[in-house]
C-alpha cells in the first residue's frame, strides 16, 4: 500500500510540474503577443500603443528569461502562493477556489445523475442480454454519445425553459438552475456507465461462483443481488473517476451556454487572455484533483478486486 | 433623505411600439416610451454581454458595466440623440487657453457614501486613471498632461497640445468619478462610492451585480427599486432570457436569435447603427494592391446587398463608405455602392493584373460570419478573374504579419468610437502615415493634413466637415472595401419604460428607466 501511495505521489508531482510548465509555455508558442492579449482582455479594441505593451511587460516581469519566470512561479507555488492574475491583479487562489467549488458541485450532480440512471439500465440490460429491453436501452443510451453538448444544451433550454417554463435558462443560483447543465453533462456518462455496467453484469453472471451459489441453495434473485450485481459494478468505479477528472476542466461549453462560473470557463478565459498565473493555478488544481480521484478509484477497484494490478499490501 | 413614495411618473406611448423593421433601416438610437404607469417597487434585470475581468479597474472595460448599471457617472455625457456632449457631473466647461480646459463641478452632488463631490475628489479620481499601468484609451498621459483643482468647484485639464476634444474624453466611461474612499492601495472599490442613480450592493463573481436605488440621487427620483446586471457572454442565452422574462433587457442580441425574438410575445427588438463597419482591409503598400485600379476593381466586384441579405440575414446594411450614413460626419454624398463587373474587369485590365498573381484573404475566426463573408467575396472576385484563397486565423496570430505589411487582404471590423464619441482616434490611428494601427499601410499627405487640422478644430460642425473630407479621400482612393454597417440590437420586455438604446451600451439604466407592474 505504501509503495502504491508513493508511486501515485510521484505521479502527482510529475503531473503538476509538466502541466504547469506546458500551460506556462502556451502563450509563447501560440501566435500573437501575450502582452497584447492581456491588454485586450482588459480594454477591448485593436489599436494598442507600443508604450503600453512595454510598460505592462516590464511591470509583470515578462521581459525576463522564460526559465526565470517559470521558476519564480514554481518557487512561489511551493511556498503556498499561486500569484496574482495578470488580468485582474487579484490573487489566483481567490478566483480558482470559488470556480472549483462550482465545478465540483456540477460534476458531482452530473455523475450522480448519470450513475442513478445507468445502474438500473445497465443491470436490466446485463441480466437479459439480447432481449428487447436490452436492445432498446442500448440503442437509446448509445445515441447519447452522438449528441454534442452544444446541441443538447439549447434543445433542453428550448423545451424546459422556453416551452414548459419550468426551469431557468441559465445562471448558478439554486438547485433549479443546476438541473439543465447537470443533465446536459450527464448524457454521455449515462451512455458509458450503462455500457460498462451491462458488460460487468454479463461477466459476473458468467462467473463460476454464481452457479455454485445457486447449487448451495440461493434463489436466482439472491444470487444476482449477492454475487452478480456487486461484482458487475466494479468497472464503474474506474470509469466514474475518469469522467470526474475529465469534467473538472472539460465542461467549458456547458458553462458558457448556461453561464455557470466554473473551472472550464476560468481555464478557457485564462488561456485566451494569456493570464499565465491564473491558467497555471487552475490547471495545477485540476490535475492534482484528477490524480487524487483516479488514485482513490484505483484503490477502491483493487480493494474490490484484489486480482487487478497486484495487491495493495 | 428623499422618500421613494413619490407620485408615480407617467411615461408616454408604450402601446405604439411600432418598431417598423425593428430599426434595421440605418437608424439613430431608438427609445421605448410608454403610457403605462411606472411601478417604483419594481426591480429590473439586464443581461449584459460583457463580464468584468479587471476587478472593477476604472481604466478597463469594467467601467462600461458600472456605467450601464447606473452607478458610475462622468463629468460630461455624450447624448446620442443630440449628437453632442452634454453636462453631467460638470455643469459647464470652457477652453481657457490653447492647452487648458476648465470644468465647473456640479454643486450639491454627493457620492453614495455621503461624501460631497468636490473638485479635489474629481482630480484624485482622474489622476488615478492617468496613473494606471494599462492606461485608458480615451484618457492617458499621451493626451493629458495634468489634472488639477483651480478652486473648490473648478477642475482644470491640461493637454500637451491644443485639443478640442477634451470634453469628449471626459464623457468616456473610463473617466468615471468615484469617491476618494474607493481607492485603496492599487484596488478600486465602487461599492457605495459612485454618484449615479443606482448603488452596487453585492456581486456574484462572474455572474451578476446587484444594485439598489440611490435615494439621494442628484438627478431626481429614481423610478426603479433596484437592478441586477447579469454577465452572460453567450448571445443565445441572453436572447432566451428576455424571451422567458427572466431578463427585462438583453443587450447585443446575435443575428441568429433575431427572427425568434421579433415574433416573441412581450418582447421588443431595438436596433441602431453601430459604429462598426465590416471591412475588407487591403494592403495598399504591396503589389498588386498598391495599384488603385486593382483596389477599385475589387470594390466594384462586390455585391454588398447580397452579402448583407445572405450572411447577415438583413441585420446589417450595405456600407456606403468608412462611416455609417447616420453618423454626423458621414457627409452628404453617401451613395450605395453597386456591383459593376464590367467596370471592374476593365480596371483590372488597365492595371495589368493577371491571374498568375492570386490573392489571399485572412478571415479572423473571432467573427464566425467572416468565413461566409470571405466565401462570398471569393465568388465575387472569381467573376472578374481574381483567384482568391482564404486563410482562417485568430486575430492575434494574423496581427504581426498585418502590421508588418505581409498580407494581401484582411476581413475585420473596428469600433470607430471605442475611445470617445468622435472618430478622430480611429481616423488617426488607422489611416494617417504614422498611424499606430494603419493596417492598410495607406499614406496620403493631404489626408494627414486634414486630420491634423481636424484635431485642432474646436467647432464641431467644421470638424465633422473635415472628417467627411477625409472619408471621401479614403473612398476615392479605394483604400479598403467597406462591406456592411453592423447594427447594435437590444431586446426589451414591453413593460420596460423609458429605455433609450445606446449603440455602445454605455448608458442603459438611468433614473428615468422604469417598469410597469407585471
Amino acid at each position: 500500500m505504501l509503495q502504491f501511495i508513493a508511486k501515485r505521489t510521484a505521479t502527482l508531482v510529475a503531473a503538476v510540474a509538466v502541466s504547469s510548465f506546458a500551460v506556462f509555455l502556451i502563450p509563447y508558442v501560440t501566435p500573437g503577443d501575450p502582452v497584447r492579449k492581456i491588454i485586450r482582455s482588459r480594454v477591448a479594441g485593436d489599436a494598442i500603443e507600443d508604450s503600453s505593451v512595454q510598460a505592462l511587460a516590464e511591470s509583470l516581469g515578462l521581459n525576463d528569461p522564460l526559465a526565470a519566470q517559470y521558476f519564480r512561479w514554481l518557487g512561489d507555488f511551493f511556498s503556498g502562493d499561486m500569484g496574482l492574475s495578470y488580468v485582474s491583479r487579484t490573487p489566483v487562489a481567490e478566483q480558482v477556489l470559488p470556480s472549483l467549488a462550482v465545478t465540483l458541485s456540477l460534476v458531482a450532480m452530473s455523475l450522480g445523475l448519470a450513475a442513478a440512471v445507468a445502474l438500473p439500465l445497465g443491470i436490466i440490460s446485463g441480466l437479459r442480454p439480447g432481449s428487447m429491453p436490452d436492445k432498446a436501452i442500448t440503442a437509446v443510451t448509445q445515441a447519447f454519445i452522438a449528441m454534442p453538448e452544444y446541441w443538447v444544451a439549447p434543445v433542453l433550454v428550448l423545451v424546459f425553459a422556453l416551452k414548459l417554463s419550468v426551469l431557468p435558462t441559465a445562471g448558478w443560483n439554486d438547485l433549479s438552475s443546476a438541473v439543465l447543465p447537470a443533465l446536459t453533462l450527464a448524457l454521455r456518462p449515462i451512455s458509458f456507465f450503462t455500457s460498462a455496467v451491462r458488460a460487468g453484469i454479463i461477466d459476473a453472471a458468467a462467473a463460476d461462483h454464481v452457479p455454485a451459489a445457486r447449487a448451495r441453495g440461493l434463489s436466482q434473485a439472491q444470487s444476482i443481488i449477492r454475487h452478480v450485481i456487486p461484482n458487475g459494478l466494479v468497472p464503474l468505479s474506474t470509469l466514474f473517476a475518469v469522467w470526474f477528472a475529465g469534467l473538472l476542466g472539460g465542461s467549458v461549453i456547458v458553462e458558457v451556454i448556461f453561464a455557470v462560473p466554473g473551472m472550464g470557463r476560468l481555464l478557457f478565459d485564462s488561456v485566451v487572455n494569456s493570464d499565465i498565473p491564473l491558467a497555471q493555478g487552475g490547471v495545477v488544481v485540476v490535475v492534482a484533483l484528477a490524480v487524487g480521484v483516479t488514485t482513490l478509484a484505483d484503490s477502491v477497484h483493487r480493494f474490490l478486486n484484489p486480482t487487478v494490478g497486484g495487491s495493495l499490501a | 433623505m428623499r422618500s421613494f413614495l413619490r407620485p408615480r411618473v407617467l411615461v408616454a406611448a408604450l402601446a405604439t411600439l411600432t418598431l417598423a423593421g425593428c430599426g434595421f433601416s440605418g437608424t439613430q438610437t431608438q427609445a421605448v416610451q410608454g403610457t403605462a404607469a411606472a411601478d417604483t417597487s419594481q426591480r429590473i434585470v439586464v443581461d449584459n454581454f460583457r463580464a468584468p475581468v479587471a476587478n472593477w479597474a476604472i481604466e478597463s472595460d469594467a467601467a462600461y458595466i458600472l456605467s450601464l448599471s447606473g452607478c458610475l457617472e462622468t463629468l460630461t455625457r455624450f447624448d446620442q440623440a443630440q449628437g453632442k456632449v452634454v453636462p453631467m457631473l460638470a455643469t459647464e466647461w470652457k477652453q481657457t487657453s490653447p492647452l487648458d480646459w476648465d470644468f465647473t463641478i456640479r454643486q450639491d452632488v454627493s457620492f453614495q457614501d455621503g461624501t460631497p463631490l468636490t473638485a479635489e475628489s474629481v482630480v484624485a479620481s482622474l489622476n488615478h486613471v492617468l496613473d494606471a499601468k494599462v492606461p485608458a484609451r480615451a484618457f492617458n498621459r499621451t493626451m493629458v498632461s495634468s489634472v488639477s483643482a483651480v478652486d473648490e468647484n473648478t477642475v482644470r485639464v491640461s493637454t500637451p497640445a491644443e485639443n478640442p476634444l477634451v470634453p469628449y474624453r471626459l464623457a468616456s466611461v473610463n473617466t468615471g468619478i468615484l469617491a476618494p474612499a474607493a481607492y485603496k492601495d492599487a484596488e478600486v472599490d465602487p461599492f457605495g462610492h459612485c454618484t449615479g442613480p443606482f448603488t452596487p450592493v453585492s456581486e456574484k463573481a462572474k455572474q451578476s451585480l446587484t444594485l439598489d436605488r440611490n435615494e439621494n440621487y442628484w438627478g431626481g427620483d429614481v423610478q426603479l427599486a433596484g437592478a441586477e446586471i447579469r454577465f452572460i457572454t453567450y448571445g443565445a442565452t441572453r436572447a432566451a432570457q428576455v424571451q422567458t422574462g427572466e431578463a427585462d433587457i438583453s443587450l447585443s442580441i446575435p443575428v441568429a436569435s433575431l427572427a425568434t425574438l421579433k415574433g416573441a410575445a412581450g418582447v421588443t427588438v431595438l436596433g441602431a447603427d453601430s459604429p462598426r463597419t465590416a471591412t475588407l482591409y487591403m494592403n495598399n503598400g504591396r503589389a498588386p494592391l498598391d495599384n488603385i485600379d486593382v483596389r477599385k476593381a475589387i470594390r466594384d466586384s462586390l455585391d454588398l446587398e447580397a452579402l448583407a441579405a445572405s450572411v447577415y440575414e438583413g441585420a446589417a446594411l450595405p456600407a456606403t463608405g468608412p462611416f455609417a450614413p447616420s453618423e454626423p460626419w458621414a457627409g452628404e454624398a453617401q451613395e450605395q455602392h453597386k456591383q459593376d463587373l464590367e467596370g471592374a474587369r476593365a480596371l483590372l485590365e488597365k492595371a495589368g493584373y493577371t491571374a498568375d498573381r492570386p490573392l489571399e484573404i485572412i478571415a479572423i475566426v473571432e467573427r464566425a460570419e467572416f468565413a461566409d463573408v470571405a466565401a462570398v467575396i471569393q465568388e465575387n472576385l472569381k467573376n472578374i478573374g481574381i483567384p482568391l484563397s482564404i486563410q482562417a486565423k485568430e486575430y492575434a496570430s494574423a496581427e504581426p504579419d498585418v502590421l508588418a505589411g505581409n498580407y494581401d487582404m484582411l476581413l475585420s471590423q473596428r469600433n470607430r468610437l471605442i475611445d470617445i464619441a468622435d472618430p478622430i482616434g480611429f481616423l488617426t490611428a488607422d489611416y494617417t502615415c504614422k498611424g499606430t494601427y494603419n493596417l492598410s499601410h495607406f499614406c496620403d499627405p493631404e489626408y494627414d493634413r486634414i486630420i491634423a487640422e481636424a484635431a485642432t478644430t474646436v467647432d464641431t460642425n467644421e470638424r465633422y466637415k473635415l472628417y467627411a473630407e477625409a472619408g471621401q479621400i479614403l473612398q476615392d482612393k479605394a483604400v479598403n472595401a467597406w462591406l456592411v454597417n453592423e447594427q447594435a440590437t437590444d431586446a426589451v420586455r414591453t413593460n420596460v419604460l423609458s429605455y433609450v438604446q445606446d449603440p455602445l451600451s454605455r448608458y442603459v439604466l438611468t433614473a428615468k428607466t422604469a417598469k410597469a407592474a407585471s
